[in-house]
Order: structure tokens, then C-alpha cells, then sequence
């Protein structure tokens, strides 16, 4: 880590940051306008999902339907560690930053020459911290803050052992870093940080560990705490504005985040936010979802367990909930609600202009909502064996649950579609807004349940089933393969335009281009691409490894790239990760994976692809070595 | 009186119909609030076998940790807006 305990910074230095930070305090907000406009540019990524539409969508059309079969790898880096690699790299000009899983060093790499590591950024943690992680040591992405006349731009990192740090983005040195998590009691970081205007929001992990949920907001030039809100409890700290849940009043309103629990279990009641974030700057709100309640053993934890598993749209300025709508009340499944949030601005069916957000959720259905005040406008099954649900109801917004696949003490559930992996999980999926098709990974796993009674102990797990998880009907079971399926979803209509089956789930998530191919990883090792309008298979590539983050594509030198991590891992390989032979074993996990090992290993890199693998290397003279200049070259 | 005939009912109809009357979540004591115990299974665990029997020193735990993190974030942001030197160690913060 390049931050000293005594900085490193000079009095010249020192005199330039004390102005910054003075000025800080004055001024109106402009940096998200400044997001807004580098995102526009398609030399660059600048956050987890492309823009604050969250819908890693690109309007390149280099690579399409017909040059697709001519994309080539043109680069490649290693980050140097094995474990799970989810999320993106961000790029912003001629820069690519790049993150790794424990111990989450931070790279800088040369575009113009991706063969130098401008600079690098490990920081030394507490190895306990792994110990804590439910679901191996991952990590989901960087945010960036394009700095302003005080304060140079940053690069916004979380870290396993519940670190926040700003730093500077040209140089890598740590501005500041600030403890959010406590490994102690459980709680961890593995979201990537958001940042919305001047300010940078950071999620929470640790419900298996019964760690009690919340998302804060720090200043994002001195890392000042501007608020806080949680998952469960009091009204004053699930942070609810004076109109919360007025369009919706039967969503719940006042006090739920105590009365819907018995006695205190709320404080150790998870609502963890480990997912994605999308932010409307019209509307002034961010939207992400609360995890599942702790611990797994229902019957441990009477009532609806408000707000876990909800979708909320919350002020970013003060973290003040606008809207809140929980789609699985008094989980029983560990449908952790924290999935990808992607906007739209489509027309309903009765013709209606609508800002709209489309989430797919662990517990197999796909919700889109008003994202202005959170009416519900369609919540349709991912695939039709879903089956703990016969359905949503629209009108109050309640999922009718089938008893026969709930769980409970004393009783071994069976054959639940979807298992706790869910029918979707972290990846981040796409939307191609001319075809109106959102893109989704999915996951088709279903299992058996049983839980048993446990006690808390603040730093242990709290998890209290016992879980088979295998392939869905769909799928194969004799051979348990046949784990995944990708579809192109309309929200409106509830078709699905084309739906394809996969070996293993589609873990990583989606990229849509307006070259119409939609592209994404998979945890048996290829890049895929995929026709947008018929899902037809059009070019893949075999990696070194199989692939848990979401593909990019950003311009550079006028040449269209796609880039994506590979390094498996996640909650599909700790079978793998960890030599674990157990089925049960995981969370369950390691039994519906056990076939993954025959097709993938571990590793940890990025590559990255272009049109007949044109790259700056294609002139061999570029980085080369030059004894006539002392030094570096170039 | 009138609550234990409900109930008598309830059971009754449930023998009669299998699982009809289970938990479904459609029945609302109020708006948000949709749960209702599965039969066989009490309304509060407090007491029962399913008593979770919770320790109020751990459940602390967490509260009083984020309070003493917070304390500390604020002594090295305080002292950064300051002096614009960042100090993680809060020990090595120089005092007032």
C-alpha cells in the first residue's frame, strides 16, 4: 500500500490539499453532470454498468453481426491472483483500472502500451477477513470521481477487510481510508463502491454471519460520513422520507422495520447490499436492493423481516427512502434481493410514457417498476418452473406463496425452483433500449432444504439449513449439467424474444451493443456472443479460465475493444476454490457444481479483444526496450 | 374465546382441505404486514422450542462496533479537513 501512517506528501503538496479540503464545503455539485458526459464517450467505462442507466449497453457498431466472427484477443494482463474475478474494469481515457479479488490490489494499465502497470495499489489486510467471506474473496468493481478545480479525479476502491479508499487517479496514492465494515462481527465489503455526484456510496456484506444490513454515503474528497441507512429497525435509521410509500401505501409504511420481526431479531436481521446501484439524476434517486434476512432458519425469525429483500429508491444526498417495495417478505429461501437495477424509459401497455427499472431477482421474478414512485408495472417469472410463487399480484404486490415448497423446522423441503443460488444472481445483465431486450445470465438450479436451530455469536455464521442444490427440470440431473439458461426479456409484453441453455449458470452477467450482439462470459471458460434478435450463437473464445464479471467495450485509437475478466470462483466455484467434496458443502453449492472442475481451473486476468486482434502491439516496435534511452522507454 | 373458535375452525377447515389454509402471504393484519405462522407452528418462538434465545451482549455487538469505527472515521476526517494530511492511525493523530 503506498499510504504511509506519516503521508508521503510534501509541504508544496500539503498547502494544495488544504485548500481542497476547505473548499470543499462550499459549491454546488456538478461531477455527476461530469459522469454523465465522460460516460457518453465511448472511449470510456467509467462505472460498473456504463452509465447511471446500469445498462451496459454500447452504441458501437464496429463490432457486429457479421465482423463478430473476426474478433481476435489483442491484449491480455494478469492480476497475479487466483480466486473469484467479478465485476468490470473501468477505462477512462488512455487509462485502464483494474481490480483483483483479496487481497483487491488496484492496477493502472497503459492503454497506449498495455503492456505497463502505470501504477499499482495493494493494500496489506488482515488475512481473517477471508475467513468472514461467505462466498470466496471477491470483489465487484472500482468506481470514479472525475475531481474537480480542488481535488484531482479518484479511483474509489472497497476492500474484503471493510475498507473504503479514495485514490488519486493518476498517480494511485491513497487519499484517504476509512473503515466501514467490522471483519470482527462478520461484516464485510465486496460491492463496488457508486459514486453519485460529490459524494460515494458503499454497500454491506455479512448476512450469513447475521451482520445487520445498511448503505452509507461519504464525501467523496474526505471521506465524511454524510449518512447512513439500514436494512431493519427504527424508521429514524431505515432512513424513511416524510412521503415514503405514499404512492403505494399498502407496500407498508411506518415502523415495519420493527414490527414486522420479533423482539430484537431485527439487529442481527442481514438486508446486507452486495449488488448493483443505478441513479436517475431527474429523479434524484439511486436504487439497489436489501439482502435476505439472518438467519436462513425461518422459523428463527417470525414476520414479514422489513426491509430485507427490497427494491428501494433512496435520496442520494441524504440517504432518505422515497420508495421501498419488498418482493420476497419473510424469506425462506435465502433469495438475497440484491440484483441488478437497469433503467429504461419504455411505454406501458396502455400507452404510457414510464420511467421504468427492470430487476431481476434471486427468487425467479423479473420486477419493473415506476423507478419515480415505485408502482409495480410487471413482475413475470424468469423461466416457468418457478414454483415457491404461483405469481405476483400487480395490485398489491404480494407474491402468492405455494405452501408446499416454503421451508420450515422438522421438515425437509424438496424440489423448491429456485434454490438459494436463485434463478439469477449477481451478474450484471444488460438492455438494448432499439430493441427494448433486456439480456439476462440466468441461473437453473433448484434445491432441497432443511434448517436447524443455532445460536448467534457475533463473527460466526448464522446460517441454519442444510441445502442439495442440482440442475432444474430443464436441466440435466442424471449428469448435473445443464445449470444456466441466457434470454432476451421485453418488461412490457413479459416474452421472451429468444431463450438458450447453457452447461453451467450465466453467472457473470450481459453486454449489448447497437452492432447487435449481445455478449457475456461463461464459468466453463468461453466468451460468447450472441445474435440480439435471435440468439443465434455467432463467435466465442476459450479462456484461460471460467468468468463470474461482466463483459466491457470502450473505443480506443478509433478501434472498438471488448474486454472481460476470467478467473473463476463466486459461490459456483468454492467447490473448486477451496477443495471442497461434500455435497453439501458451500452452501450447497459444491454438489450442483461438481462437474465444473472437468472444464476449468482457476486463474485471474483480463483479455481483451478487437477485430482481427489489432492492438498497439500489431507495430512490434511499440514497447520495446531501447538501450539508447536510459530509464523507461517510451 | 373468539380467537380459540377461529382457530378451531381454521384447523378443522385446513384437515379437511390439506395444505388450502397454509401460509400463502395473501392475509394482511395490515398493510406490509402479511405473515402469519404455518400450522403447527406458534405466532411468537419466544418460549417455544424455536426460542432463537438470543444473548443481548452479542446482538450488541455490531451496534457498538460501527459507534467505535464511526468515532474513529471522524477523528482521521476531522483532522485531514484540518491539516489536509491524512493520518489512518488514530493514535498518531496529533491532539488538539
Amino acid at each position: 500500500m503506498m499510504m504511509k501512517n506519516r503521508p508521503y506528501w510534501g509541504p508544496s503538496m500539503l498547502a494544495v490539499t488544504l485548500a481542497a479540503a476547505v473548499g470543499l464545503t462550499a459549491g454546488p455539485a456538478l461531477s455527476n453532470d461530469k459522469l454523465v458526459e465522460l460516460a457518453k464517450d465511448n472511449a470510456n467505462w467509467v462505472m460498473t454498468g456504463r452509465d447511471y442507466n446500469a445498462q451496459n449497453f454500447s452504441p458501437m457498431t464496429e463490432i457486429d453481426k457479421e465482423s463478430v466472427k473476426r474478433l481476435r484477443p489483442a491484449w491480455s494482463f494478469s492480476t497475479g491472483v487466483l480466486n473469484g474475478h467479478e465485476g468490470t474494469p473501468l477505462v477512462v481515457g488512455d487509462v485502464m483500472y483494474a481490480h483483483s479479488p483479496f487481497p483487491n490490489t488496484t492496477f493502472a494499465i497503459d492503454l497506449n502500451e498495455p503492456g505497463k502497470i502505470l501504477w499499482q495499489n495493494k493494500p496489506k489486510q488482515n488475512p481473517t477477513a477471508r475467513a468472514v467471506a461467505c462466498c470466496d474473496v471477491v470483489n465487484r468493481g472500482l468506481a470514479y470521481w472525475p475531481g474537480d478545480d480542488e481535488v484531482k479525479p479518484l479511483i474509489l476502491r472497497t476492500q474484503l477487510d471493510g475498507h473504503i479508499v479514495a485514490m488519486d487517479a493518476e498517480t494511485g496514492e491513497t487519499r484517504w481510508m476509512l473503515e466501514n465494515s467490522d471483519i470482527k462481527v462478520g461484516s464485510t465489503l465486496t460491492i463496488a463502491p457508486y459514486v453519485v455526484k460529490d459524494s460515494v456510496i458503499v454497500g454491506s456484506s455479512g448476512a450469513e454471519l447475521g451482520v445487520r444490513g445498511y448503505v452509507t454515503g461519504y464525501d467523496v474528497k474526505t471521506g465524511q460520513q454524510l449518512w447512513r441507512s439500514y436494512s431493519t429497525g427504527p424508521d429514524d435509521e431505515v432512513r424513511l422520507a416524510e412521503d415514503f410509500n405514499d404512492a403505494n401505501p399498502h407496500y407498508g409504511q411506518k415502523n415495519l422495520g420493527i414490527d414486522t420481526w420479533e423482539g430484537d431479531a431485527w439487529k442481527i436481521g442481514g438486508g446486507t447490499n452486495w449488488g448493483w446501484y443505478a441513479y436517475d439524476p431527474g429523479v434524484d434517486l439511486f436504487y439497489y436492493g436489501s439482502g435476505n434476512p439472518a438467519p436462513w432458519n425461518e422459523t428463527m425469525r417470525p414476520g414479514d423481516n422489513k426491509w430485507t429483500m427490497t427494491i428501494w429508491g433512496r435520496d442520494p444526498d441524504n440517504g432518505m427512502a422515497k420508495f421501498g417495495y419488498q418482493k420476497t417478505p419473510h424469506d425462506e429461501w435465502d433469495y438475497a434481493g440484491v440484483n441488478v437495477m437497469m433503467l429504461s424509459d419504455q411505454q406501458d401497455k396502455e400507452g404510457k410514457d414510464r420511467k421504468l427499472l427492470t430487476h431481476p431477482d434471486r427468487n425467479g421474478i423479473v420486477y419493473t417498476l415506476d423507478r419515480t414512485n415505485g408502482d409495480l408495472i410487471s413482475a413475470n417469472k424468469i423461466d416457468d418452473t418457478v414454483n415457491w410463487t404461483t405469481g405476483v399480484q400487480l395490485d398489491t404486490g404480494i407474491p402468492v406463496r405455494d405452501p408446499e415448497f416454503g421451508t420450515r423446522m422438522d421438515h425437509k423441503a424438496t424440489d423448491i425452483c429456485p434454490s438459494a443460488m436463485g434463478y439469477h444472481n449477481q451478474g450484471h445483465d444488460s438492455y438494448d433500449p432499439e430493441r427494448k431486450s433486456f439480456f439476462m445470465g440466468i441461473n437453473h438450479i433448484c434445491m432441497d432444504w432443511e434448517p436447524f436451530m443455532l445460536p448467534y455469536r457475533a463473527g460466526q455464521f448464522f446460517v441454519g439449513a442444510t441445502l442439495s442444490m442440482y440442475p432444474g427440470p430443464k436441466g440435466d440431473r442424471e449428469n448435473m449439467l445443464g445449470l444456466g439458461q441466457v434470454k432476451s426479456y421485453d418488461a412490457i409484453t413479459g416474452e421472451f424474444k429468444w431463450e438458450v441453455m447453457e452447461r453451467f449458470s450465466a453467472w457473470g452477467g450481459t453486454l449489448a451493443t447497437a452492432g447487435g450482439v449481445m455478449f457475456y462470459g461463461t464459468l466453463d471458460g468461453f466468451i460468447k456472443a450472441r445474435d440480439s434478435d435471435t440468439g443465434e450463437l455467432l463467435w466465442k473464445f476459450k479462456l484461460p479460465s471460467g468468468v463470474i464479471g461482466h463483459p466491457m467495450t470502450y473505443q480506443h485509437d478509433g478501434r472498438q475493444y471488448v474486454a472481460i475478466y476470467y478467473g473463476v470462483g463466486g459461490w459456483p466455484g468454492v467447490g473448486l476454490v477451496f477443495d471442497l467434496k461434500d455435497p453439501t458443502a458451500g452452501l450447497g453449492s459444491v454438489g450442483a457444481f461438481k462437474r465444473l472442475q472437468e472444464y476449468t481451473q482457476q486463474g485471474g486476468g483480463i483479455m481483451v479483444f478487437s477485430l482481427d486482434g489489432e492492438s498497439p502491439f500489431s507495430d512490434p516496435s511499440v514497447g520495446e526496450y531501447d538501450p539508447a534511452v536510459p530509464g523507461e522507454p517510451t | 374465546m373468539k380467537k380459540t373458535t377461529l382457530a378451531a375452525a381454521a384447523l378443522l377447515a385446513f384437515a379437511a382441505t390439506g395444505a388450502a389454509f397454509a401460509y400463502d402471504g395473501t392475509n394482511c393484519r395490515a398493510p406490509g404486514i402479511c405473515w402469519e405462522p404455518k400450522p403447527g407452528f406458534p405466532e411468537a418462538v419466544e418460549g417455544t422450542e424455536f426460542d432463537p434465545l438470543h444473548d443481548p451482549a452479542e446482538v450488541s455487538k455490531q451496534g457498538e462496533s460501527i459507534k467505535e469505527m464511526d468515532e474513529r472515521n471522524a477523528r482521521r476526517v476531522a483532522y485531514f479537513i484540518k491539516t489536509g494530511e491524512f493520518i489512518y492511525e488514530v493514535d498518531d493523530i496529533p491532539a488538539e
